[in-house]
């Protein structure tokens, strides 16, 4: 009998020490975080607009991270704010991309979001704004007036779920050409300007392949992103390129469908790297750096990585090869001669800083939230950040050209000329939508599948969401 | 009293109930969820879904005529074949000659086993390197041979192989290991009286050694066949998304793809069952061919 008992003590003991492990910790902490609770519960909103009292972890996932260019502005200004306020950041940000995506939304669903997240405001949003996970900046500003009072409400962007406005802007983004000038001048290619037609782009490919380097560096088999945007852009205009087609059919049907076979065209006259159905967006991005690829369609945030290329240290700003970053140029993206001109860009203010409703139930994460929000998209670092970039401003501040490296200086000339800035469709057409003509761009390509057909398959899945 | 508590079984399964709860949380719990979230509708991890699918075994049907879940299992397949000639066949063959040498056997026993304790992604990266394209440790060695073109070593052709040769490469360590310590179970004896009876090194080898180690060969190949069912983290590394053109997807990151990059995710619950039932299958098969002897 004393066995029997002694056993179970011991099988009791084994069952509260595997409890412990997710229980008894917690609810000591819970204890200490309901007195704290109930402590600023009965202080009300009297915190309101002020730092926080007591020091506060906050989660914070962004995607200031890896090779944005933003990813050291944002570790610096986290440091700075923890040293302001006592707090303290876990950051989780990572870099952008479709895991990055799945994450956010994936935290959402099991209940474990960030406290603070930035993150883009249009189709990806949709499903956590819908479940109500996160507050939007009108229920913010009852209790803190003054939250992002420095911003144009109308360049911030509505939800598609509500029509609320969540998401704090702080720099804008653009997509355009950039150029690696030395692989231009062994072809005897000029630079291309704003004028820049389709017909000129594939001659000066012609030549830049004759001269045995690869005209244009993309990963169609990882990331064809940036030309099905611009491709199907081409075929369009800025005025109904954010409209998505109802049909295969309808013109703005045929318009994706012709932007699809512009690709395969660019394929078959073999102007993408030999290996572009196999390689990584790393392996063509550095065969552009390294001067074996004339032009790469990429985003604002690629001027960081170009930069952090031409380091020897790609941490350390002071190691910049500024004779090599001279060999980089961006431009904007050849026309097709229809009604978008070359320099009729993608760009906008696609993402911005939301604040979850978890962190914003938790009187001592709400103020720390705030006041992290505030602090990042304050008049003096939202300039920081957005650069070259466009910004929500309502006062922009004077831009410092001395205090930017070379390329980000010409990507600001660039910008000067651009005519118009349309968001990227794709940001709407989320989901397995995508799949036929994203992930099934090598099959387009190569013929095993017709582009009206990899379009009306994208489509039906889309108008069936 | 001292007899009575061996036969009181009781206390025995006191014991086992955390282990039955632990496994019953986050093994049984999760697949038997996983079945049900094969018939609903879900685009997203964690999510519920919004509904059933129309019909509820839609995702089932899809598969039949889903070409790319053919490729993958055709892939698998080929996979298990390398697992069971390349990696217990050179794990045999190296054991083999360790046990014939006087000097050194913990020297090689390192080196052999050393790729197990990298991680798969690790190791992923580093083959990366090693086949990639431009400036690929294994074209720059082409490149200094003369070879004046590059080779695209994730070619459609050649694709499936690249994906191959690092995970075979990265368990023969382990089986050697197992066969090793297999060998080293053989009685002295057996290898003494061999000698003196006038018996070369390969007639022990071939009279001795590999009759006693069947057993030990067959409890590998079960291993090696289970094994290649739940490679997953090399090949994603080096292929995602079946690059390229969908041609080097397995099972497992056929599955992954549709949970977490397509959004699709009960379809990727679908192939989640369709790889425990593959499986238990060639478990059982397997099971059978390499059957234990008794001796």
């Amino acid at each position: 009998m004393k066995k029997q008992i002694l056993s179970l003590v011991l099988a009791g003991a084994m069952i509260a020490s595997l409890t412990a492990c997710g229980g008894s910790a917690p609810d000591t902490e819970g204890a200490k975080e309901s007195a704290k609770e109930s402590t600023a519960a009965e202080n009300g909103t009297a915190d309101a607009g002020t730092d926080a009292a007591a020091s506060v972890e906050l989660t914070v996932t962004t995607t200031f991270a890896g090779e944005d260019g933003n990813a050291q502005n944002f570790k610096n200004a986290v440091a700075a704010w923890e040293a302001e306020t006592g707090n303290t950041v876990a950051d989780t940000s990572a870099t952008s991309d479709e895991t990055f995506k799945t994450r956010v939304v994936t935290d959402f669903e099991t209940g474990s979001e960030p406290d603070v997240l930035f993150f883009f405001n249009g189709a990806d949003a949709n499903s956590f704004i819908e479940a109500g996970k996160v507050v939007s900046i009108d229920e913010i500003r009852a209790a803190y007036p003054e939250y992002a009072s420095n911003m144009n409400d109308d360049l911030i962007a509505d939800s598609l779920v509500d029509g609320k406005k969540y998401a704090v802007p702080v720099n804008g983004y653009w997509e355009a050409m950039f150029v690696n000038k030395e692989v231009l001048d062994a072809a005897g290619v000029a630079m291309p300007g704003a004028n820049y037609t389709m017909d000129q782009f594939k001659a000066d490919c012609e030549k830049i392949k004759a001269a045995g380097y690869a005209p244009i560096a993309a990963a169609l088999g990882n990331i064809p992103h940036y030309w099905w945007e611009f491709a199907i852009f081409n075929n369009q205009s800025p005025a109904n390129h954010l409209e998505i087609p109802a049909s295969v059919d309808d013109a703005n049907g045929q318009a994706w469908v012709a932007g699809m076979n512009d690709i395969k065209e660019l394929y078959d006259l073999g102007y993408f790297p030999e290996n572009t159905l196999s390689a990584t967006d790393d392996e063509t991005f550095a065969m552009f750096t390294e001067g074996k690829a004339a032009f790469l369609i990429d985003g604002s945030w690629k001027v960081g990585g170009i930069v952090s290329a031409c380091q020897s240290d790609p941490e350390d700003p002071a190691t910049l090869d500024a004779e090599k970053l001279s060999h980089f140029d961006v431009t904007y993206v050849p026309g097709k001669g229809g009604d978008r001109k070359a320099t009729d860009l993608v760009g906008g203010l696609s993402m911005g800083y939301y604040i979850t409703k978890k962190a914003w139930d938790d009187p001592d994460k709400r103020t720390a939230a705030v006041s992290f929000v505030e602090y990042m998209t304050s008049d003096e670092l939202v300039p920081v950040f957005a650069q070259h970039t466009a910004s929500a401003l309502k006062v922009a501040p004077v831009v410092d050209e001395s205090q930017f490296n070379e390329l980000q200086v010409k990507a600001m000339n660039m910008m000067a000329g651009v005519t118009s800035l349309t968001g990227a469709v794709q940001d709407l057409f989320q989901g397995d939508c995508r799949v036929p003509t994203f992930d099934g761009m090598p099959e387009i390509v190569t013929g095993k599948v017709d582009a009206a057909d990899a379009v009306a398959e994208g489509l039906d899945l889309y108008n069936n969401q | 009293m001292s007899s009575n508590i061996y036969r009181d079984k009781k206390p025995v399964f006191v014991f086992l109930i955390p282990a039955f709860l632990f496994m019953a949380v986050y093994l049984y719990y999760p697949f038997f969820r996983n079945i049900i979230n094969s018939f609903r509708q879900i685009k997203q991890l964690g999510s519920p879904g919004i509904g059933w699918n129309n019909p509820w075994y839609a995702n089932y049907v899809e598969m039949l005529y889903d070409d790319i879940v053919w490729i993958s299992l055709k892939n698998t397949l080929i996979m298990m074949a390398v697992t069971i000639l390349g990696q217990v066949g050179i794990a045999v063959v190296l054991a083999l000659m360790v046990d014939n040498i006087r000097h050194g056997r913990q020297f090689y026993k390192t080196v052999f086993f050393f790729p197990i304790v990298i991680s798969a992604t690790a190791l992923g990266l580093l083959f990366n390197l090693i086949f990639l394209y431009d400036k690929g440790m294994i074209n720059q060695i082409l490149e200094s041979l003369g070879k004046t073109t590059l080779t695209d070593w994730k070619a459609e052709g050649i694709a499936l192989v690249t994906m191959m040769l690092p995970v075979m490469w990265q368990y023969v360590g382990f089986y050697f290991v197992i066969l090793v310590t297999g060998l080293n179970n053989i009685p002295d004896e057996l290898y003494e009286a061999a000698r003196i009876d006038g018996a070369s090194t390969w007639q022990k080898v071939r009279y001795i050694s590999i009759p006693l180690l069947h057993n030990v060969i067959c409890t590998c190949c079960v291993l090696a066949v289970t094994g290649a069912l739940k490679v997953f983290d090399l090949p994603w590394v080096m292929f995602p998304k079946g690059m390229p053109l969908k041609t080097t997807f397995l099972t497992g990151t056929y599955m992954y793809y549709h949970t977490t990059q397509t959004k699709n995710v009960d379809y990727g619950s679908a192939l989640a069952v369709l790889i425990v039932v593959l499986g238990i299958v060639l478990s059982k098969v397997v099971n059978r061919i390499f059957k234990e002897k008794d001796y």
